[in-house]
């Protein structure tokens, strides 16, 4: 699998500057229905997420709740599953999520990551408008976007998830804009 | 001449230690680091900027605040530029424009001696009779017509926009603003402060507040300081607040960037616009505002050495004749149109400086020096407060006249939120009203002068941003004005004439009253007959004289009458800023690369790029007919990725298919597919794909790749009347497709190992498996859309590429050929297979295209029933039927015309040249007794050249089905697990990976 970034020349900055981040190969997962939140309980994580919010479940992952039905797993330091998905139910009223297949995951941090993000989406990313665990489902240079506020590695960043054919596009999309904040970056 | 520029604290935004220049109609202009072209230009006594619009008559600076057209000038880049926003740093090279000849010497200035011959409406009088003179007349007018000239060379250069979210955006950085920024921060806001000016300060960076002229400074200086300190203000300068819209959305631009600001709660402290006083010849270069001299000493430290005359309205005309006096100017006479000034501090300064003072006396006429460029001498006579002119007072040469017959709020913002502009004819006064909720207004935009007062507003204004805000406010400290600053009537009608009301369109007193004679009595009609208020200033200097004058000729009040709504844009903006940075997603599939590898040319579906055909550019048909051949005679693969996919579960599904979708959904058996059609409540048929039930409660549906995102849309859309127990997700991107057709596509899916049974018997036409190939998981649906025996096999996105290179693999015994869209659309079109979209329109419905057979009469409802039973009971006003044409034919394209007794019946909506046939097919409307077999339509083809074709029964090719079909045997119903409650579950563990 390639990543988005790979054939754009693209650098990190320092740790002042925004990076930009490829986690396509990391693993991911979703679950919906009306029978999600149950299915999420009998494994021992929270359902109770509001939508619209993410959960981190330490060393579990992250829980990201895109509505009461619908929730996405995600592990950043875990490989994609070799798994082969199904889609058959995996309870009753809950079915399989093909996150992996469907959705690019970029990870954006640094600290102007609100200000730059501001040139390509209309919703207010500011800490004070959206701040840690919140979610937003909108869109990003025209496209769709989920984006989640959460913390990795001891850092804020934004989870972007775009849609796979897409991927190319959107990477693209916020290296340019990126590029006037990134010094030593692009 | 100059007397070169004045020391501080004049020339406060001129860096004297760096000279730079410029070329202005190509000749050397000096100035500073921090001048302006205008500043440059005057700083060498150079007043003669422009030619107006219609009479090209000479013109100068009136405002300096980019509030006006006198000042637009061209350069390389682009023409209308406003001389006093460019820096004379970066402009190397600057010309005047609208002019033949040369600026000083516009033979077109002839013009102002015809003009008695161009009346107001001339345009509309002067062409309407007899007939067709308009175009005789037109391609002169166009010739003339416009200012400058566009550069169709010029490199666009980098826009884009971005979003700030603020609490409180304070439009305006003047005294007013900086206090209500100031407050609400400190209030604990986040503030956004816009000012159109490089530095803030606003009025306070020129204008004399007080007679000592000692209040600004300070004033400025602290409040400068505290803002730029506070970090909950963020400052944007050089930048123009263009509209207010709803919920207070700004469209704010600062330089190559639009930003879209969304802000909780507005304060407009724009202030307000100095009113010139209407008087024959008002318009020569040397006479300009108050305001605009203030500028010119104290940001640029320019000091013209001809004598000047001030024309005073009100007060703030002596405070500029005191600060020119402390420049150095000689101050030749005040002209008060008043009785005197209201300060009588203010006289007697004057006096004391032995400026002679006229008073009930007003300037009748300027007149101009040799040249007739620049103004020699102002005549000066008695007046009243109601515009009647008196006794020959006194003929004072002079070069340069500031003149101030009051203010007008800067009310533009406002009204775009539907506030109303009152005036008041008791005291010659503005006030708004009716602001939209969290609309503030701080400072003379307010009505309010004095600079104490102008303070106490903008804090009072940060207060109630906060209070709004639901956060401490503190109280309101009151603020009071009684300083009265607009004459009544400052407008002098000349016998002669020239008395400009409007200096962008050369609108004289004659042609606002001529506009009220002949029957526009409402403001809103004159501005449109005589175009006052449509030119760059947008009124801001006419909409007050020009209500006066109706108000007077309709025998009205000013308040009456009112002024001309103003709507966006404030300020002329470059379209560039508004289309931004452009953004054109491209979509790819998972196989991208692989096309690419095969030698693909990708072509545009929508927003994706899909392979058009493999091979070079120049061997495209022969590409297409090869890859065409291998499907009919061997295997063909194509990736139909970008078909859109859509799972829909739960109980109610079927019963949900079957009220979206034309057809039949309830009885449709488990494993099987049936063809989709979706219409609209009008009957027309907006899309179609495939629905699969893979169970008895779960169906995945296909859609076309521009539509499935509507489909998902309305599908979301209609469950939420219906409130049906089920679940719609769009997997359009979770999955790839690859079609494998051909006599031996079934061999090739065996060879790549698959786990099901593809036999003709286990896996008829029509049917849909999910099983296992080349290891992978896979939805398989056996359909024919290119007329051949084909699985349309349906993966996991990521795994696409694998399951490509195991098919590429498996088909080499077979000489597998990928093919391209181009190569399908003409397979399909054998097939007499329609795309909707392209052999559909807006009117398509279900009998018109031949799909009567896809809908089931017998079904209560499915959306647009009711339409397409009404349409299928009229008769048929056109027909889509299939044609042919011999080879040696010109080939019709999409879109052609096709014609019956001359008249227009249909169009062409594809056709190909079939080698599998070798004959060009197509379909086409037509009307419908022309739809039968064998007889003949008539197509205008490239250069009217009129073929007719045969009509010809569909499908052209395998009519009775007999390869896609290929030996189906009728199947029993496959064993599938039984429902283990209401929602359906055949899982026998869960499989969450964490």
């Amino acid at each position: 699998m390639a990543s988005p970034l790979q054939s754009l020349a693209f650098e990190g900055g320092g740790n002042e500057a925004l990076v930009l981040r490829d986690f396509r190969l990391a693993r991911r997962a979703g679950v919906r229905g009306p029978g999600a939140s149950d299915l999420l309980t009998s494994h021992g994580l929270p359902a109770d997420i509001a939508p619209n919010r993410i959960s981190d479940q330490s060393d579990r992952g992250l829980v990201m709740a895109l509505s009461q039905r619908e929730f996405w797993l995600l592990h950043p330091d875990a490989a994609a599953s070799s798994q082969q998905p199904d889609s058959a139910a995996l309870a009753a009223g809950a079915w399989p999520l093909y996150c992996q297949h469907s959705h690019a995951w970029l990870m954006l941090s640094g600290e102007p990551k609100a200000a730059m993000m501001a040139k390509l989406c209309g919703v207010d990313l500011g800490d004070g408008a959206f701040p840690l665990g919140q979610v937003a489902q909108t869109q990003m240079a025209h496209v769709s976007v989920v984006i989640a506020h959460h913390d990795y590695q001891n850092e804020a960043v934004f989870s972007l998830f775009v849609d796979q054919s897409l991927a190319e596009y959107a990477a693209g999309a916020l290296i340019d804009a990126m590029s006037e904040f990134n010094q030593s970056g692009i | 001449m100059t007397r070169g520029r004045l020391p501080a604290p004049f020339g406060q935004h001129i860096d004297r230690e760096r000279p730079v220049t410029f070329t202005f109609e190509g000749e050397t202009i000096s100035g500073y680091a921090g001048d302006t072209v205008v500043s440059a230009l005057l700083g060498e006594d150079r007043w003669l900027l422009s030619r107006s619009f219609k009479y090209h008559r000479p013109r100068g600076p009136l405002s300096l605040a980019g509030h006006d057209a006198n000042t637009l000038v061209q350069t390389p880049e682009a023409a209308n530029r406003l001389a006093e926003e460019l820096p004379a740093e970066d402009t190397p090279v600057v010309t005047g424009q609208n002019y033949w000849g040369s600026l000083d010497k516009d033979r077109f200035s002839l013009l102002d001696r015809l003009g008695r011959f161009l009346p107001v409406g001339f345009y509309y009088r002067a062409f309407f009779k007899p007939q067709g003179i308009w175009h005789f007349w037109e391609r002169f007018i166009r010739a003339a017509a416009g200012l400058g000239v566009a550069n169709l060379a010029v490199q666009p250069t980098y826009s884009d926009k971005q979003y700030l979210f603020c609490d409180v955006a304070v439009i305006g950085g003047g005294p007013a603003g900086l206090n209500a920024a100031l407050t609400a921060a400190e209030g604990g806001a986040q503030v956004l402060l816009v000012d159109e000016n490089p530095y803030l300060g606003g009025a306070l960076t020129y204008h004399r507040f007080d007679t000592a002229g000692t209040e600004a400074g300070p004033c400025l200086e602290q409040l400068r300081t505290a803002v730029t300190a506070h970090s909950g203000i963020r400052v944007l300068t050089d930048a123009t607040c263009n509209a207010w819209f709803s919920d207070h959305y700004l469209p704010v631009f600062q330089g190559q960037r639009l930003f879209k600001v969304r802000a909780r709660t507005c304060v407009l402290a724009t202030g307000s616009s100095e009113q010139p006083v209407v008087f024959r010849n008002n318009d020569l270069p040397g006479i300009l505002l108050c305001s605009a001299l203030e500028r010119l000493l104290m940001h640029h430290g320019v000091a013209p050495e001809q004598p000047l005359v001030v024309l005073a309205g009100n007060d703030a005309a002596y405070r500029t004749a005191l600060t020119a006096l402390d420049a150095g100017l000689t101050v030749a006479a005040l002209v008060d149109l008043r009785p005197g000034a209201n300060d009588p501090a203010l006289t007697s300064a004057l006096t004391e400086q032995g400026v002679p003072l006229y008073t009930q006396a007003t300037v009748y006429q300027a007149e101009a020096d040799a040249s007739g460029t620049r103004l020699a001498a102002v005549r000066v006579h008695a007046c009243s407060d109601e515009g009647t002119v008196g006794d020959d007072l006194a003929h004072i040469p002079c070069g340069l006249l500031a003149m101030s017959a009051g203010y007008m709020p800067a009310y533009q913002l406002a009204c775009h939120g539907g506030a109303q502009l009152s005036y008041h004819d008791d005291r010659a006064g503005f006030s708004l009203s009716n602001l939209p909720q969290g609309m503030l207004l701080a400072g003379s935009v307010n009505s309010l002068h004095s600079l104490e007062a102008v303070c106490a507003d903008g804090r009072n204004a940060g207060r109630a941003a906060l209070e709004q805000l639901g956060l401490d406010a503190g109280a309101v400290e009151a603020t009071e004005c009684s300083e009265r600053v607009n004459h009544p009537w400052p407008i002098f009608k000349h016998p002669k004439g020239r008395e400009f009301v409007d200096f962008d369109e050369d609108l004289q007193i004659k042609d606002i009253i001529n506009s009220a004679r002949l029957g526009y009595r409402d403001i809103q009609l004159v501005k449109r007959y005589s175009t006052v208020g449509m030119g760059p200033s947008q009124g801001r200097h006419s909409a007050l004289t020009t209500a006066r004058l109706i108000a007077r000729a309709t025998d009205r009040t000013v308040s009456d009458t009112g002024v001309t709504t103003a709507r966006p844009p404030v300020k002329p903006e470059p379209l560039g800023l508004i289309a931004g940075r452009r953004f054109h997603p491209i979509r790819r599939t998972s196989l991208h690369d692989r096309h690419l590898t095969l030698g693909a040319q990708m072509i545009p579906a929508g927003s994706w790029r899909r392979p058009g055909f493999y091979g070079r550019p120049e061997q495209r048909l022969a590409a297409i007919a090869r890859e065409a051949q291998a499907v009919r005679s061997g295997v063909g693969m194509i990736d139909v990725s970008t078909l859109g996919g859509i799972d829909l579960r739960g109980p109610d599904a079927a019963e949900f298919l079957n009220r979206i979708y034309t057809y039949g959904f309830l009885k449709l058996p488990v494993g099987r597919t049936r063809y989709a059609v979706l219409t609209n409540e009008q009957g027309v048929v907006v899309d179609d794909g495939v629905a699969a039930r893979l169970g008895e409660d779960h169906f995945y549906v296909t859609a076309t790749t521009t539509g499935v995102d509507r489909v998902y849309r309305d599908m979301l859309r209609w469950n939420t009347q219906w409130r049906l127990e089920l679940d719609i997700a769009n997997v359009t991107s979770a999955y790839a497709a690859i079609n494998v057709a051909g006599p031996n596509s079934r061999a090739v899916l065996e060879a790549a190992g698959c786990d099901l049974d593809l036999s003709a018997a286990g896996f008829p036409y029509l049917a849909c498996r999910e099983g296992q190939l080349a290891g992978l998981p896979v939805r398989l649906l056996r359909v024919g859309f290119v007329g051949e025996l084909g699985f349309e096999l349906h993966v996991p996105s990521l795994m696409a590429a694998t399951l490509w290179d195991s098919l590429m693999a498996a088909g080499e015994d077979y000489d597998l050929q990928p093919f391209g869209v181009e190569t399908q659309r003409l397979l399909r079109l054998e097939k007499g297979h329609i795309i909707v979209g392209q052999d559909t329109d807006g009117m398509s419905h279900p009998g018109e295209i031949g799909l009567n057979w896809a809908i089931n009469n017998k079904k209560p409802f499915f959306v647009g029933g009711r339409s397409v039973t009404i349409l299928a009971g009229q008769p048929l006003k056109r027909q889509l039927v299939g044609f042919t044409l011999g080879t040696g034919a010109p080939q019709p394209k999409e879109g052609h015309l096709v014609l019956r007794d001359g008249a227009i019946v249909g169009n062409v909506t594809s056709c190909e040249y079939s080698p599998t046939l070798d004959r060009i097919i197509g379909l086409a409307y037509a009307h419908p007794s022309d739809s039968e077999p064998g007889g003949s339509i008539t197509i205008r083809t490239d250069d009217g050249v009129c073929v007719a074709a045969e009509v010809a029964a569909l499908p052209f090719y395998d009519p009775d089905n007999a390869r896609q079909t290929l030996c189906a045997l009728k199947q029993p119903r496959p064993a599938w697990p039984a429902p283990c409650s209401r929602w359906h579950s055949r899982a026998a563990a869960t499989r969450l990976w964490f």
